[in-house]
C-alpha cells in the first residue's frame, strides 16, 4: 500500500493539473456531466491522464470529481455512482505506467448541512458510500477528498471512506486569503483544519484551488508549523483573464506558475499539483523545477 | 419612543444579526403587538440588522453560515411585518424585480442561492431560475415578469461567455434598454462585465445588493 510518508521523505510527489478544463477542451459539451464520459468516451479521459502522466505527474487523479451521488443526481444518473467511479479507476489505472499511482478523486456535493442547507451528515456518508466504492474497486492506490470548504462535510466524505475502505485517505480544503487570514467559505480557519485531520489521522492533507500560488505559500507555512504530516498544495494558475476575441486565460503561465513551485517546498509542501487554469505544460514546467530543487528537499 | 419599545427593535435588530431564526419572527409580532408599526419596525430594527450582516461578512467577522443565518432571519421577521401591512391594506414597495440564475453549462449555484438570499432580504422581488439556465429563459421570463434586472451567475472561464450572449439576445430583441444586467461568479470582474455590455458587476452578494439598488435608482422607478 502506498505510505505517503515514506514516500514524501526526501522528494516530491508530482499529481495532475485540472481536469475540468481538460475535458472542455476535448470537446465536453457544457452541461454534459464530466463523470458520464469515462462510460461515453473513455478514450479522450484517457488521453488526458496519458498527457498528465508523459508531462511528469507521478500521481493523476481519476475523473470523479463530482461522482458523488447527491452531484450525480443533478444528471439523473446517481443510480450510476458505483459504475461511473468505478470506470473512473480503471480508465486511470489502464494508462498508469510502472510506479505511478492512481488517485480517487472525491469533490463536495454542492449541497449544504442543517442549518445552511437541508443536508443531514447521514445522508451525506450515503452520498459518498457508493462513490467510495467504485474508486476501490476500480484500484486506485489513495483517495483525495478534495476542495472542501465545510470541514464537516470532509469529515463525512472521510467517514465513508474509512468505514468502506482501506485505503490512505489525503484531504484539501479550499482557502481565500481574507482580511483576517484565511479561511474557507464556511469560516474553517487552517487551525480547526489541522486539529481535525490530526484527529482523524488522515494519511496526507493541504490546500487547493482559489489561491494562486504566492499566497498559498502562507498558509502551507501555517499547516507546517502545527503537523508533520505530508502537506498537499495545488494551487490555481492564478485569476481568469477575458482576450479580446473572447477566449479565456489563466493569469500564471507555466513558466511563472513553475517559478513558486520552491516557495511551497520552501513552506513544507510534498504533494504538489495544479489546480484551475493548469495543464500538461504546467505540470512539465513544475516537473523540471522540482528536478533542479530535488537536493534541497529533505 | 418608550424605552420598552427602543429595546423591542434592539432585540430584533439583534436577532437578524446573530441570525437567530426562530426569535427574530416572534420579536417581530411582539414589537406589533406593543403598538409600532409595521414601517417602522421594518425601518428601524431589520433594514439595519442586514445591512451590519452585510458589513461584517464583508469584514470577513462572518463567513457564509453565518450570513445564511442572518437572511433567513430576516425573512422570518419581513413574512411577519408583511403580513401586517397587507392586513392594514398597504404594502411594502418592492425594491425592483430580479431575475436570477446561473448560466447554460454551469451548474455551481451557491454564490447564486447567496445572491438570490440577499436580495430578498434588502426588499428585492426575487424569481430564481435555478442553474444551468438557457439563455433565452432569462429573456423570456424578465420580458414575461416585467423584470427590472437579470442577474447573471458563472463560476467557469468556459460559461462566462454565456453572459454576454444574454446581453446580446436582450440588444436583438430591442429589450436592451428596458432590462438592466448584473453579473457575478469567481472568474468574472468588473472589466469583464464592461467588456461585455453589462450594467453591473457585484465582487460580493452583499456589494450585489448595492449594485442592484443603484441600478434601480437609474431606472427612476420600479414596479409596485
Amino acid at each position: 500500500m502506498l505510505d505517503i510518508k515514506k514516500l514524501t521523505e526526501n522528494q516530491i510527489l508530482l499529481l495532475d493539473g485540472a481536469m475540468g478544463t481538460e475535458l472542455f477542451r476535448v470537446g465536453l459539451p457544457p452541461g454534459h456531466c464530466p463523470e458520464a464520459w469515462n462510460e461515453e468516451k473513455p478514450e479522450a479521459v484517457a488521453s488526458i491522464h496519458r498527457s498528465y502522466f508523459e508531462a511528469g505527474s507521478r500521481a493523476v487523479l481519476t475523473n470523479s470529481f463530482g461522482g458523488n451521488t447527491l452531484k450525480l443526481a443533478g444528471y439523473g444518473l446517481e443510480d450510476r455512482t458505483f459504475e461511473l467511479n468505478l470506470k473512473a479507476a480503471r480508465l486511470a489505472r489502464s494508462v498508469c505506467p510502472e510506479g505511478g499511482y492512481i488517485g480517487g478523486s472525491i469533490g463536495p456535493t454542492g449541497k449544504f448541512l442543517k442549518p445552511v442547507g437541508d443536508l443531514t451528515e447521514g445522508r451525506l456518508v450515503e452520498a459518498f458510500r457508493p462513490q467510495v466504492e467504485g474508486l476501490a474497486a476500480g484500484g486506485v492506490d489513495f483517495l483525495l477528498i478534495e476542495t472542501q470548504y465545510d470541514l464537516r462535510e470532509a469529515l463525512m466524505a472521510l467517514r465513508a471512506a474509512r468505514e468502506t475502505s482501506s485505503l490512505p485517505v489525503f484531504v484539501t480544503m479550499t482557502f481565500s486569503l481574507t482580511r483576517r487570514g484565511y479561511y474557507t467559505m464556511m469560516g474553517v480557519s487552517p487551525e480547526a483544519f489541522v486539529r481535525a485531520m490530526e484527529e482523524n489521522e488522515v494519511e496526507a492533507f493541504g490546500a487547493n484551488c482559489t489561491l494562486n500560488p504566492a499566497d498559498m505559500v502562507g498558509l502551507i507555512k501555517a499547516f507546517r508549523s502545527l503537523s508533520e504530516k505530508p502537506l498537499i498544495a495545488q494551487a490555481n494558475a492564478g485569476q481568469p483573464q477575458v482576450r479580446s476575441d473572447g477566449s479565456t486565460f489563466y493569469q500564471l503561465g507555466p513558466d511563472e506558475y513553475a517559478d513558486h513551485i520552491p516557495g511551497l517546498i520552501g513552506a513544507g509542501a510534498r504533494v504538489i499539483g495544479g489546480c484551475c487554469g493548469t495543464s500538461p505544460e504546467y505540470i512539465k514546467k513544475i516537473s523540471e523545477k522540482i528536478v533542479q530543487f530535488s537536493d534541497k528537499i529533505g | 419612543m418608550k424605552p420598552e419599545l427602543n429595546n423591542l427593535l434592539h432585540s430584533l435588530k439583534q436577532s437578524i444579526i446573530q441570525g437567530q431564526v426562530d426569535e427574530a419572527g416572534p420579536l417581530a409580532r411582539k414589537a406589533l403587538a406593543s403598538g409600532l408599526e409595521a414601517l417602522q419596525v421594518i425601518e428601524k430594527a431589520c433594514v439595519p440588522a442586514i445591512e451590519e450582516v452585510g458589513r461584517l461578512w464583508e469584514a470577513g467577522d462572518y463567513f457564509l453560515p453565518e450570513l445564511i443565518a442572518g437572511a433567513e432571519a430576516m425573512k422570518a421577521a419581513m413574512t411577519v411585518l408583511q403580513e401586517a401591512l397587507k392586513s392594514a391594506g398597504q404594502s411594502l414597495k418592492s425594491a425592483g424585480r430580479v431575475i436570477i440564475g446561473t448560466v447554460e453549462g454551469d451548474i455551481h449555484d451557491i454564490g447564486k442561492n447567496l445572491v438570490a438570499s440577499m436580495l430578498r432580504a434588502s426588499g428585492f422581488e426575487v424569481i430564481d431560475l435555478g442553474a444551468d439556465v438557457k439563455i433565452d429563459k432569462f429573456v423570456d421570463m424578465a420580458e414575461r415578469e416585467r423584470a427590472d434586472i437579470i442577474a447573471l451567475s458563472a463560476l467557469l472561464t468556459t460559461t462566462m461567455l454565456n453572459q454576454k450572449k444574454v446581453v446580446d439576445l436582450l440588444v436583438s430583441r430591442g429589450l436592451r434598454d428596458k432590462i438592466k444586467v448584473m453579473v457575478g461568479g469567481a472568474p468574472v470582474t468588473e472589466k469583464f462585465a464592461r467588456e461585455i455590455g453589462a450594467d453591473g458587476y457585484g465582487e460580493s452578494a452583499v456589494q450585489a445588493v448595492s449594485v442592484a439598488r443603484s441600478l434601480m435608482s437609474g431606472r427612476g422607478g420600479s414596479h409596485g
